[in-house]
C-alpha cells in the first residue's frame, strides 16, 4: 500500500503537557475510505490525536501525515482536505445559519455552497436563524454541513453525538452515514460509547491512558479474537502469550485470547466474541508499550 | 419496497443481518423474483449504518446467488434454483415447530429454557454438520 | 476575511464609533463656543501676549463656562484605553471561549493569515477611533493650553501621539491576556489595569526624566512677590522642581528657608529685600514648552513598543501552536 492510500499516518506522535504525556508513542497507519472509529475513555488523549491530526495543535514527539501530506505544513491546500469538526459542535452564536455559510465560502478554496443548502433545506433548518438559537441537534447538523461543503478528503469528528439525544443521534449518523457513502471522503471520529459501534464504523483505534491498544479492521479483529471457555487454570498454558482477558469463576475459566482460529485444546469451548467485549477488555488492560497491537491492512 | 431493520443487541454483526433478513423474506416470499433491493445509500440513510457494511452485505448476497447487482438500475432478487421450500413444505415445517414447542410448555419448559434448548441443538447439529 | 471580521467585530466597532461620534460632536459644538471667546483665536493670548485686559477676560469667561467640561475631559485619558482593551479582548479570547478557534483555524486560511488580518484590521480601528477622538479633544483644549500649557497630565496625556499609543497598548495587553486567560471579559479587566499600573510611575518618574531638564538660577528680585517662587521663563514650561539656592548655589532646605523667614520677621524686614542682601537665589528646574512633541514620541514610542512585544508573544504563540 502506498503512502496515499492511507488517510492517516502517523509515526512516534506525541504530545507532552505541563502535567505529562496526553499521548505517548502513537504509531498509526489508517486505510482511506473507511469509518475509523477511535475509542477510550475520557482522558485517553483522543482530542489531543485529534487536534493533532488537523494541525491544530502541533505535536512534541514524531510526525503526522494526512494523504501523503505533512500536516504541520498548514497551506490552504493541505487545510482544505481536512474537515474538522470539534467537541459540542462551535459556531458563531451570533452568526445567522445562512452568515455561517457565508464564513464557509470565505475561508475556504472549495466550497459548495449548494450541497450546504441543499442538505439543510431536507432537514428543515432555517437559513435565516441565528445559530445560538437552534437546538443542538441542528448546531450539530450546521456545524457538519460545514464541515461536508467543504468536500474534505478527511473527515475528523471529536465525539460528535456525545452531546445529542438519541433522535438528534440517528439524524447525524444518517447524514454522516449518507455522505460516506457518496464517497470520497474518509471519516475519524471519537466516542467515549463503544456501544453501536459495529454498524457505523469498520476501522478501529482503541487509546487508553495515551497510548493506542488496539488498532484493526474490524472485521479481522473479530476473526482474529475469540472467547475460550474451559475448566479453571491460572491461564490456558498453550496460549499464555496471546490471552488479552481472563476471567475466573469457581469452575470456570473465560480467556479472551487472539491467535486466529487455532483448533481449541480439549475441554475448551470457543465462542466468538462481540465488538463491545473486545473493547471493553482492552480498555481494562494496564498498558504497556508492548501492548499495541495492530491489525488488518497494515498487517 | 423492502426494509431493513437492525438489532444492535443482538450480537449478530450487521452486515449479516442485513444478509439473513433478505435470506428470511425470500425464503417465506416477502420477497419475490425480480424485486429491488434499496440501494445501499437508501439504506445508509435509512439505517444510519455504515455504507461499506451495506457493500458488504449485498456483495455476500450476491456471492450466495441470492441476488444480482445490475449496474445503474439497482440489485434484484434472482429466481432462487434451490426454490428449496415450497409453500407445502413451509407449513408443514411450521406445523412440526409448532406441535414441538407445545409439548415444550406442557413440559413445563418456559421460553428462555425452550430458546436456550432449540439454539444448543441447532448448533450441534451444525457443527456436526460441518465436521 | 474582511467580511469575517466585520461581522465579528462589528458590534464593538459600532458601539465604540457610536460613543466617539456622541463625544466627538458634543465636543465640538461646546469647543466651537469656546473658542468664540477668543476673536483672535485662542494662539493669540498664549504666553506674554496674554498678558492684557481682553484675554484676561476671556479666559475668565472661559474658566467660569467651561471649566467644568475641563476637569470632566482630565479623566478623559482612560477612553483610548477603553477602546484599545475592547477591541483587542475579544479578539482571541472570544474564539477560545465559545471554541470557535477550532473552527476558524481548521478552514482553509492558515492561521497566521488569519492572525494577522484580525490584528491588522483592529489595531487599524483601535488607531482610527483613537485618532479621531484625540484629535478633536486636542481642538478643543486649545484654549485652555493657551492659559494653562501643553504638559500638564490633563493636557499632555489626552493630546498628541500618546493617546493613540494608549490604545495600542491596551489592544496589545488584552490580545495577549485574552490568548493566555482564554476569558474576554477577564482580559479587559487586565488591560485596564496594566495601563493604569503602567501610567502612574511613567508620568511621575519616566517621563521627566525623559531628557535632561534645564536650570535657570537667577538672584531674588528686591520688589518680587513673596508667595510664587521659582522663576520659569514660561507659562507653558514644564516645572518639575523650584525652590532656593544660596550665593553658591547650593540648594537650601524647606527648614532652611523656614529659618530665614522667621529670621526676616523677626528683623522685621522686607523678605524679599532680606533674601536679596543674603545673595539668595531662586531656581527653576524645567522642561521647556517645546519639547512638547519629543516627549510625545519618546513616551508614545514606549507604550507602543510594549503592545509590539506582547503581540510578538501572541503571534508566536499562535505560530507554535501553543493555543
Amino acid at each position: 500500500m502506498t503512502a496515499t492510500e492511507f488517510a492517516l499516518r502517523t509515526d512516534g506522535l506525541g504530545k507532552r503537557y505541563r502535567k505529562g504525556w496526553a499521548l505517548r508513542d502513537c504509531t498509526l497507519a489508517l486505510p482511506a475510505g473507511g469509518v475509523i472509529a477511535l475509542v477510550g475513555p475520557n482522558g485517553a488523549g483522543k482530542t489531543t490525536l485529534l487536534r493533532m491530526v488537523v494541525g491544530l495543535l502541533a505535536p512534541s514527539t514524531g510526525t503526522v501525515e494526512v494523504l501523503g501530506h505533512d500536516v504541520t505544513a498548514s497551506t490552504p491546500q493541505t487545510l482544505s482536505r481536512v474537515g474538522f469538526l470539534a467537541q459540542d459542535h462551535p459556531l458563531y452564536k451570533r452568526f445567522t445559519v445562512a452568515e455561517m455559510l457565508r464564513f464557509g465560502r470565505a475561508c475556504n478554496l472549495r466550497f459548495d455552497q449548494g450541497l450546504a443548502e441543499r442538505r439543510l433545506a431536507k432537514l428543515g433548518i432555517p437559513l435565516d436563524r441565528r445559530a445560538g438559537t437552534l437546538s443542538g441537534g441542528q448546531q450539530a447538523q450546521v456545524a457538519l454541513a460545514l464541515a461536508l461543503a467543504k468536500r474534505p478528503d478527511l473527515l475528523v469528528l471529536d465525539e460528535p453525538v456525545a452531546s445529542l439525544d438519541p433522535l438528534a443521534r440517528h439524524e447525524f449518523l444518517q447524514v454522516l452515514m449518507g455522505a460516506v457513502a457518496e464517497g470520497g471522503v474518509t471519516v475519524l471520529f471519537s466516542s467515549h460509547v463503544v456501544h453501536e459501534l459495529e454498524r457505523v464504523c469498520d476501522h478501529l483505534v482503541v487509546l487508553n491512558r495515551g497510548r493506542v491498544t488496539l488498532t484493526g479492521d474490524i472485521d479481522t479483529l473479530l476473526a482474529e479474537h475469540r472467547l475460550l471457555v474451559g475448566p479453571r487454570t491460572a491461564t490456558d498454558p498453550d496460549r499464555a502469550g496471546a490471552v488479552v482477558a481472563a476471567v475466573h469463576s469457581d469452575r470456570h475459566t473465560t480467556l479472551l485470547v487472539r491467535d486466529g482460529a487455532l483448533p481449541a485444546a480439549p475441554g475448551w469451548q470457543a465462542r466468538p466474541v462481540a465488538l463491545e467485549d473486545l473493547v471493553l477488555a482492552y480498555l481494562r488492560r494496564p498498558s504497556e508499550p508492548s501492548t499495541a497491537v495492530t491489525s488488518g491492512v497494515a498487517a | 419496497m423492502f426494509v431493513f431493520r437492525l438489532d444492535t443487541h443482538s450480537g449478530v454483526p450487521p452486515y449479516l443481518q442485513l444478509v439473513q433478513q433478505v435470506r428470511q423474506a425470500v425464503l417465506l416470499g416477502f420477497l419475490q423474483p425480480g424485486d429491488r433491493l434499496p440501494l445501499i445509500r437508501e439504506v445508509v440513510e435509512d439505517l444510519a449504518i455504515n455504507p461499506n457494511t451495506v457493500a458488504k452485505a449485498y456483495r455476500q448476497m450476491e456471492q450466495e446467488n441470492l441476488v444480482t447487482g445490475r449496474p445503474g438500475q439497482g440489485t434484484f432478487v434472482n429466481e432462487q434454483q434451490s426454490a428449496a421450500m415450497s409453500p407445502s413444505t413451509y407449513t408443514s415445517l411450521r406445523r412440526g415447530l409448532t406441535t414441538w414447542l407445545r409439548r415444550a410448555y406442557a413440559a413445563g419448559l418456559d421460553e428462555q429454557a425452550v430458546d436456550a434448548l432449540f439454539t444448543s441443538v441447532h448448533q450441534q447439529t451444525r457443527n456436526e454438520e460441518v465436521a | 476575511m474582511t467580511w469575517l471580521i466585520w461581522r465579528q467585530h462589528r458590534t464593538e466597532v459600532c458601539v465604540l464609533g457610536l460613543l466617539v461620534g456622541i463625544f466627538g460632536i458634543a465636543l465640538l459644538v461646546l469647543g466651537t463656543q469656546a473658542h468664540d471667546l477668543f476673536p483672535g483665536g485662542p494662539a493669540r493670548c498664549a504666553g506674554e501676549a496674554g498678558v492684557n485686559e481682553a484675554c484676561a477676560a476671556s479666559f475668565r469667561r472661559l474658566d467660569e463656562q467651561y471649566g467644568y467640561v475641563e476637569n470632566l475631559l482630565a479623566a478623559f485619558y482612560l477612553v483610548p484605553v477603553v477602546i484599545g482593551a475592547f477591541l483587542g479582548a475579544p479578539l482571541l479570547a472570544r474564539e477560545l471561549e465559545d471554541g470557535t478557534w477550532q473552527l476558524a483555524w481548521t478552514q482553509a486560511v492558515p492561521r497566521m493569515r488569519w492572525l494577522a488580518a484580525k490584528l491588522a484590521a483592529l489595531a487599524g480601528v483601535t488607531v482610527a477611533l483613537t485618532g479621531t477622538f484625540t484629535a478633536v479633544l486636542t481642538w478643543f483644549r486649545q484654549p485652555f493650553d493657551a492659559w494653562e500649557g501643553r504638559f500638564q497630565y490633563d493636557a499632555f496625556d489626552v493630546q498628541g501621539l500618546v493617546p493613540v499609543a494608549y490604545a495600542l497598548f491596551a489592544f496589545g495587553v488584552a490580545t495577549a491576556a485574552g490568548a493566555i486567560l482564554r476569558r474576554s471579559l477577564p482580559a479587559f479587566g487586565v488591560a485596564f489595569g496594566a495601563f493604569l499600573a503602567a501610567r502612574m510611575p511613567v508620568a511621575l518618574l519616566a517621563r521627566p526624566a525623559y531628557a535632561t531638564p534645564l536650570t535657570t538660577t537667577e538672584p531674588v528680585a528686591v520688589g518680587g512677590s513673596t508667595d510664587q517662587a521659582g522663576p520659569v521663563p514660561s507659562f507653558a514650561d514644564w516645572t518639575i522642581e523650584h525652590g532656593y539656592a544660596d550665593a553658591t548655589g547650593r540648594r537650601l532646605s524647606s527648614t532652611e528657608y523656614h529659618e530665614l523667614e522667621d529670621a526676616a520677621n523677626r528683623a522685621g524686614t522686607n523678605l524679599n529685600q532680606f533674601l536679596h542682601a543674603r545673595d539668595i537665589q531662586q531656581f527653576g528646574v524645567y522642561h521647556p514648552a517645546d519639547r512638547f512633541w519629543t516627549f510625545q514620541l519618546i513616551e508614545a514610542a514606549l507604550f507602543v513598543a510594549v503592545a509590539a512585544v506582547l503581540i510578538g508573544v501572541v503571534v508566536w504563540r499562535v505560530r507554535r501552536r501553543m493555543i
